[in-house]
């Protein structure tokens, strides 16, 4: 009988404990979702209190919508693109800060982070300066290099400002998965090294069968991030830097349902993208995470 | 095991009691109707006016001049006043709760699309009796004092049913913007017609210099508005309006597009590049570098770049868009305005649109005036001076008015006219877009967009 009280007592503290945070999810988090998901199925313009029920209606049109299908393709591009570059940069520069004493090694790490903790209106502003046609860095150092054939219109050029926006989200990502995938380096006995290089592995071959194999589970967890934030930071560097320009060439997913939700008034339409996102990108995590499930390794 | 199932509870009536709440919202916002069908009247009552203003590049101290001016002509009326940059993204959420202000100052035309969501679910009053009030403080009509034109546009009749929904206010004619100095130092004529325009085209490629240039794509909404009422006249700019069947396979039509289209051979390089919310004044820089000689833009674009350097002998000229024939052909500068509304669930709409009629008293009109901001009403232009008024005058030299939008539809998803002619001018300037494939798309919008008309 002790024992039971002992048992309740101990679930009403957790209950308790929980329950603020519980509520809060629910009330901001769950709601919401649910709210998204049911406003899919009406068309409304987003203000006035007549809502007409119109089922899947909204689906239907999102499917011959070739605005939305660009949209769609661009930000699966940036998806793709982003991940493997970032996670490409990032894994090197982690190895070579972690395993080779550089000079000044910590002020590289720093470097390397202050992208991430710049605002992304920044960002903008700086690649928007980097690819200033006229006088920016990159069509510049094309210059100084007589390369005037790779000078660009970084920014107005539809078959490649896609890449410009790329470009500058990899550079904003990059400090903060290199100082993740450190962190996991960082745990791994150096002892695995001096035997591998006994036995004359090199550095690729060190990299390719003891770093990556043990760090595998933090690859993992990343790449739901790299499809998460894609998504997200798509959104804000796209408004601030090409407002989805020239002609939809880098309109994305959230950019799309803002356009549609407000500047179109067709909020209904807009939560249908919403939904659409929502189970994309929970789609896209869980067969990632699928794909790259491997057994883990101890050590 | 007892906990799980609580929990579990809980959170179904959580739930449930969460999605209630947001279901209800209809059943609020009709209540927030029936409410505001029992209007009061300002009368002698106390009554609390909230005023929503875009601030925009007028002077801030404007509105509070206006407010102190007509709280203290009126002791009964106190107002409160919103005024933001970003207008919508803080009122828009008030609104959803069933808050709304009584009187807007915003217009339309903005990326955010406020003003056009009210116009698309009729959310606004009907302020055509406006037009016969007296103006507070005068003897004579708000109609008597307003410019002629302004109150019959689909810019202020959105349903184009002879009602007047959005009051005009602030106004500013745009036009092609230019340097008057090197286009003086070089002895160019200011090119009255588009055959003028390509010779001058030439002669600037000679001196290495662009005829063209602008800011963002969107500008293009009163310099083609300009351009279909040169081209087939203000019947014609009406079918376009409207979504007339066919009208984008007419020879009008085409004219317009295709004058866009070899435009775009005399347009600077770096356009499109710069044509985006980050960059737009690159392009503009780019009028006061020499190193190119026109742009689409309107009067405020001189106050907006009066800090930005700027060629020796720079000074700003302004003309209308040329006309397409040589001798008769008619030339258009449109007039930009911004529109003063009032909710259809505002609470004080009597209140509200005495304070419109008091928006057109010589009172408010010097008070917007000091501020910049220049009103739809008779003998106005002669209050300005220097280089402002010589802009108002443009209309005095030959150039006629052009004014009015795309008549109001039915929310239509993936269907957006400003996307299809505006935002594709970038793709025709760089090629990707024929004006083949350019009409084609209008074409299919004006089209789906016609049945849903209002």
């Amino acid at each position: 009988m002790s024992y039971l009280s002992k048992k309740m007592a101990r679930s009403i503290f957790i209950a308790v404990c929980i329950s603020p945070a519980l509520l809060l999810f629910i009330l901001f988090m769950v709601v919401p979702t649910f709210e998204v998901f049911r406003m899919s199925l009406y068309r409304w313009g987003g203000l006035s209190s007549t809502q007409q029920f119109v089922g899947l209606d909204n689906f239907q049109i999102l499917w011959n919508d070739m605005q939305f299908i660009q949209s769609f393709q661009n930000t699966i591009l940036l998806i793709v693109l982003v991940a493997i570059v970032t996670m490409f940069f990032s894994l090197v520069f982690a190895a070579i800060l972690t395993r080779e004493k550089l000079i000044g090694g910590n002020f590289f790490r720093v470097i390397f982070y202050i992208p991430n903790i710049l605002s992304i209106v920044v960002i903008a502003g700086i690649f928007s300066a980097i690819y200033n046609p006229e006088n920016g860095l990159l069509n510049s150092i094309f210059g100084i290099f007589n390369l005037e054939n790779w000078q660009q219109l970084w920014l107005g050029n539809q078959d490649i400002v896609i890449y410009s926006v790329a470009g500058a989200l990899v550079w904003q990502a990059i400090g903060y998965y290199m100082v993740m995938y450190m962190s996991s380096m960082a745990g791994i006995p150096a002892s695995y090294y001096e035997a591998a290089a006994l036995e004359g592995a090199g550095k690729i071959k060190q990299f390719t069968a003891i770093t990556l194999p043990l760090i595998w589970n933090n690859i993992r967890t990343t790449m739901a991030f790299y499809i998460i934030s894609t998504i997200n930071l798509s959104f804000l560097l796209v408004m601030a830097m090409t407002g989805g320009g020239p002609n939809g060439s880098t309109e994305v997913f959230l950019s799309y349902m803002y356009d549609q939700a407000y500047s179109n008034s067709t909020y209904g339409y807009g939560m249908a993208i919403g939904v659409v996102v929502f189970t994309f990108s929970f789609l896209l995590a869980a067969i990632v995470s699928q794909i790259t499930k491997r057994d883990v390794l101890e050590y | 095991m007892k906990l799980r199932y609580l929990l579990f509870a809980g959170l179904i009536i959580l739930l449930t009691a969460g999605l209630v709440a947001c279901g209800g919202a209809e059943e609020s916002g009709s209540t927030a109707q029936d409410d505001s069908s029992a209007d009061e009247t300002s009368g002698d009552e106390e009554v609390t006016l909230h005023l929503a203003a875009l601030e925009s590049a007028y002077d801030d101290e404007m509105w509070e001049n206006i407010i102190e001016n007509y709280e203290a002509a009126n002791e009964n009326v106190a107002i409160e006043l919103t005024s933001e940059k970003n207008l919508e993204e803080v009122i828009r959420p008030q609104m959803q709760a069933g808050d709304y202000p009584d009187v807007f100052l915003l217009a339309t035309d903005r990326e955010e699309a406020l003003t056009e969501t009210l116009i698309k679910e009729d959310g606004l009053e009907n302020i055509s009796d406006v037009l016969d009030m007296t103006v507070p403080g005068e003897d004579v009509a708000v109609k008597d004092k307003m410019l002629e034109g302004f109150s019959d546009t689909l810019a202020t009749n959105p349903y184009g049913d002879g009602e007047m929904y959005m009051a005009p206010m602030f106004y500013s004619p745009s036009g092609m913007f230019y340097n008057a100095g090197l286009l003086e130092e070089k002895g160019w004529e200011v090119p009255t017609t588009w055959d003028e325009m390509w010779e001058l085209g030439d002669e600037s490629v000679e001196e290495e210099l662009s005829l063209f240039t602008y800011p963002i794509a969107e500008y293009f909404d009163t310099f083609l508005g300009s351009m279909f009422y040169a081209s087939g006249g203000p019947d014609f700019f009406n079918s376009v309006m409207t979504y007339e069947e066919g009208i984008w396979e007419t020879a009008e039509a085409e004219r317009v597009l295709q004058t866009v289209e070899q435009l775009a051979d005399y347009t600077h390089p770096n356009t499109v590049a710069n044509a985006n919310p980050n960059d737009f004044t690159r392009n503009q820089q780019l009028i006061l570098d020499n190193e190119a000689l026109f742009m689409p833009n309107g009067t405020w674009v001189v106050e907006e770049m009066a800090d930005a350097p700027r060629a020796d002998d720079f000074e700003w000229g302004m003309t209308s868009v040329p006309a397409f024939e040589d001798g008769q052909g008619d030339r258009y500068a449109f007039t930009f305005f911004e529109q003063m509304w009032i909710p259809e669930q505002a609470e004080n709409k009597e209140a509200a649109k005495e304070f419109i009629a008091y928006m057109y008293s010589d009172e408010a009109a010097d008070i917007f005036l000091e501020a910049g901001a220049v009103q739809p009403i008779e003998g106005m232009t002669d209050k300005l001076e220097g280089q402002k008024q010589e802009f108002y005058s443009i209309y005095e030299e030959d150039v006629l008015p052009a004014m009015g939008t795309f008549a109001s539809t039915e929310p239509v998803p993936g269907a957006n006219m400003g996307d299809a002619l505006y935002g594709s001018v970038d793709s025709v300037v760089n090629g990707n877009m024929s004006v083949q494939e350019w009409q084609a798309d209008i074409q299919e919008v004006s089209d789906k967009l016609r049945p849903q008309m209002k």
